[in-house]
Formats: structure tokens, sequence, C-alpha cells
């Protein structure tokens, strides 16, 4: 453990199982969290515990699809069963973004990119929330998007669509749950995750083209540049920011 | 009178409420034939004024549940009137205009919100598509500056026009080839039945000193954007709010 800027909270991750969740999981858990990892699947829950465990963290696997409220239900119910409080929530899991074309696209896709990504952020936010209620000025929700949902991706309507809906939400709700202290924020990653590199294994020229445009000349690593900065929204030092998108691309994305 | 889009085919949706009927006007007073897109009952008062202004006009009644009966629609457009050339999107269920805490709002009201509206979005997009393709083509999507400036106890519709904004610009990004442009169209909150006032948005009042008036003074905008002298804007956000949410 490296630090205690989290000691006492209990954080649900979804979809941290591997990549950018991952990430924000062992950042939490290096800042004193207690870490519920939310994955699908227990092959990469159990294991990402295990790592968290060896580092001297806590953490626990729930294992738990963002698209059912039933399952999430489920999920922030043994979480409060398990550490007795929920402070921080975090939704970052996500399937979709193939690419398509609009004007050939289905509703398949359409079904798949819109389920993990705003009904999974919806379930996140409402059945979080009367505990993030109690934890009032420490009560964080934090949605994972992406700069597609800032600029709109070519290769990735629907991706960027349901990536714009998050932030959105992130604005509106940050108004109207502000007045119980409670932050929301977006945090829109470039990172080297199993996703990324399945885009890059398909397209060779990407990874250059994307490092290129990169101020920093590198993508993202999960845990030491995205997860700071979740560590840092869902700290104290964070619990002036709110409704905003916190873009992590090395300088990639300049929006203002 | 301009004519800026003289001969031009729109199809517009959302003409039932003040604003979509000011657009509309200023549409098809600048020389555009009008085709509109919903329920026949909700229409009467625009294809009147249209009608009064000699405005050549075909009211189609639009089932909104499918990418066929979509594509339905359209074809009967181009049937009327011929293949379109500017599509003005700006219908929205009711349902997404009820101001409702978050946690209040069931998966019905969630789906009939967010699933409906995106939908019927993507099934339009796809409709208008073959009719421009090669040809290009001019769409405007009608959407309030809430969608970037966030309203408490609207987050479903909040999500639903921020979601319209980007989709518009990476669907932009693609068909920018074949000559279609895609940009959105943002006026002040006040014109939607939101229950969200300028004021809300910006500290300051607004700098032309009102939100507008919806044929006379956001119009010329919107045929600006569907005119060929728009030609080279597409991605964009437009604001036409009189000056009260200024991007950053």
């Amino acid at each position: 453990m490296s630090g205690d800027r989290l000691a006492g909270r209990t954080a649900i991750v979804t979809g941290a199982g591997q990549g950018v969740g991952l990430g924000i999981a062992h950042a939490f858990a290096a800042a004193g969290a207690n870490v519920v990892i939310a994955a699908r699947r227990a092959e990469t829950g159990e294991p990402a515990v295990q790592e968290i465990r060896e580092r001297g963290g806590e953490a626990t696997c729930i294992v738990t699809d963002v698209t059912s409220r039933a399952d999430m239900t489920a999920c922030v119910a043994q979480t409060i069963e398990r550490y007795g409080t929920l402070e921080i929530m975090v939704h970052n899991a996500f399937r979709g973004g193939t690419p398509h074309r609009v004007e050939d696209v289905g509703l398949d896709v359409w079904d798949q990119n819109s389920g993990t990504a705003v009904w999974g952020s919806f379930y996140s936010a409402v059945l979080a929330f009367p505990h993030l209620r109690t934890a009032g000025a420490r009560g964080r929700l934090i949605l994972l998007t992406s700069p597609s949902g800032v600029e709109g991706s070519a290769n990735i309507p629907i991706y960027s669509a349901v990536k714009a809906a998050q932030r959105a939400m992130t604005k509106s709700l940050s108004k109207e749950w502000g007045p119980f202290g409670i932050t929301v924020n977006a945090v829109a990653p470039v990172a080297e995750t199993p996703a990324l590199a399945g885009a890059f294994a398909e397209n060779p020229v990407l990874k250059e083209r994307v490092e290129a445009r990169a101020s920093l000349r590198r993508i993202g690593d999960p845990e030491h540049d995205i997860g700071g900065v979740a560590v840092f929204l869902a700290s104290d030092d964070g619990g002036y920011v709110t409704g905003q998108t916190v873009v992590c691309d090395g300088g990639s994305f300049m929006g203002l | 009178m301009s004519d800026a889009l003289n001969g031009r085919i729109a199809v517009v949706t959302g003409a039932e409420l003040p604003l979509g009927h000011g657009l509309t006007m200023a549409l098809g007073r600048a020389g555009a034939r009008v085709a509109l897109l919903g329920a026949a009952d909700r229409l009467s008062s625009v294809v009147a004024d249209l009608d009064a202004a000699h405005v050549r006009t075909v009211g189609v009644e639009a089932d909104w549940s499918s990418r066929e009966t979509v594509q339905d629609a359209f074809d009967e457009v181009a049937d009327a009137l011929g293949p379109v050339d500017i599509l003005l999107h700006a219908a929205v269920p009711e349902i997404a205009f009820e101001r409702l805490d978050l946690v209040d709002v069931d998966d019905a009201h969630f789906r009939a919100v967010w699933e409906t509206t995106m939908r019927t979005t993507l099934f339009v997009l796809q409709a208008a598509f073959p009719q421009m393709h090669g040809r290009g083509g001019r769409v405007l999507f009608v959407i309030p500056t809430v969608a970037m400036s966030g309203a408490a106890h609207l987050t479903p519709y909040t999500m639903v026009a921020e979601a319209q904004r980007v989709f518009l610009k990476a669907t932009a990004r693609q068909w920018g080839p074949d000559g279609i442009t895609l940009n959105a169209f943002a006026p002040a909150p006040d014109h939607f039945p939101i229950g969200v006032a300028s004021d809300e948005v910006s500290l300051a009042p607004p700098a032309l000193g009102g939100v507008g008036d919806p044929e006379r003074d956001l119009g010329p905008i919107a045929v600006f954007l569907a005119s060929d002298a728009a030609h080279f804007v597409t991605g964009a956000t437009i604001g036409a709010d009189g000056g009260i949410w200024m991007a950053p």
C-alpha cells in the first residue's frame, strides 16, 4: 500500500477484471480503499482480486453483468454487506466498439454499445445513489467515457454517441446531486487495454497514428496514468471538481 | 424573400412545436418544398401556415418504430416531391421533456426516452442516406444547448441530445466524401418545453437581448446551414441562442 487518500472508503469498479478498470482498481487499493471488482466473468475478476491482495490491498470480486438491474442491485447489496459503506462508484465496463457504417449498421451493434455504456451507467448511478448520499461529501460517481465521445470517431459513430451520453449524464447528475455533496465526473482515457490492443492488431498503422497524435508520444498506462486521475477525483482533493470530463489522452484532443 | 433553397426537398421532423414550426416556415419561404413527418392531427397548424405562404407541402404519417417504417415514410416523400436534399430532425417524444430525479426514472421511462429517440435518430439517418448518396445533402439536428451545459432532472433527455450531437460528428466524418454535411443547430433551452430558462445556463443575460423568434431570428441560420453557402461546414455545433451558452 502506498497511500491513505481513500482509506476507510469502499469503491465498486465495474469491468475491473482488465484494462482501465483493473488499473483504477489497483490505484484505488493502493490508496487504501476497499475495492469491489465487479466483473462479468470470475475468470478475470478473481485474478484481479488476487493481484491486489498480493500487493497488500483489500478487494473482493462480485460477478456482475452491468446491463442487468438485478445483478447491479445484488452487487451494491453485497458490497454493503461486506464493507458497510459505498462511497465511490466507478462505471467502466464496456462491450462493443466494433467499426461500422451508419447506413448499414444493425440494432445488434446499437444494443451492445448502449447496453453496457448507457444502461450500465444508469444502473450504476441510481443503485449506488442511496449510499453515495449517505457518504455526502465523500460520495463519488465516476463514469469512464472516451475522447470519441467528445470529438466523434469516423469508424465508430454509435460508440461515439453512447460515450457522449455518459458525458451528458455526468453534467446533469452533477447538478442534481451537488446539493448532497456528491461529485460526478467522467474520465476519457487513451490507455493500453485489451480492446485497444485488438484494434491495433486489426489496423497496425493505427498505433503509430495514435502515438504520434499524443503530445507525450505514448499510450497511457491504465494504473499509473489513468488510475492516478481516478484516485484524485475520488479523494477529498478532488472534492470541488464536478460535472467535468477529464481527458487523459497524453495531449491528443484539446477541446478548450 | 430569400431563394437560397429554391427547389430543394426538405424533410422536417418535429414541426409540431413552435420552434420546429418556425424553422419549417423559414425553409419554405426560402424556396424549399417541405415534407412534414409526424402525426397529421398535430401538424395541421404548420400545414395551414405553409399553404398560406404558398409552400408546396406534403404531410406523411411517420411510424418511428423501425428502420423499415421510417424508410417507407422517406420513400413516400421521394415519390411525392423527389429525393430528399435536406433533413431537419427535431422530433423528440414528449416523455423526454418530463422533469424527474434520475433515481425516480424507471426502466420503461428511460427506454422510452433514450432508446426510442436514439433509434429513431439512427433510422432517419439510414432512411435519408440512399436519397442523398451520390448527390450530397444537408442534415440538421435541432439540439438544445442543455446537451452541452447539462440540466438537473432532465438527465435522460440531455443524454439523448448530447449523444445526437456527437453521433452527427462521427457520421459527418463518414459521409463527408458523399458531400453530405451534418450539423447541430443549438437554440436556447427556452424554446423547448423542459422548464429550463436561459438564466440557468449562463449568469449573463442573452447577449442579443432575448432567446429569439423561431422563424425570424433562428430561421435564417437554419436556411444558411441547409443552403449551398454552408457546403464546407460539417460536424459543427452552431449556437443559435443569441449569445447565452458560449462554447469553450
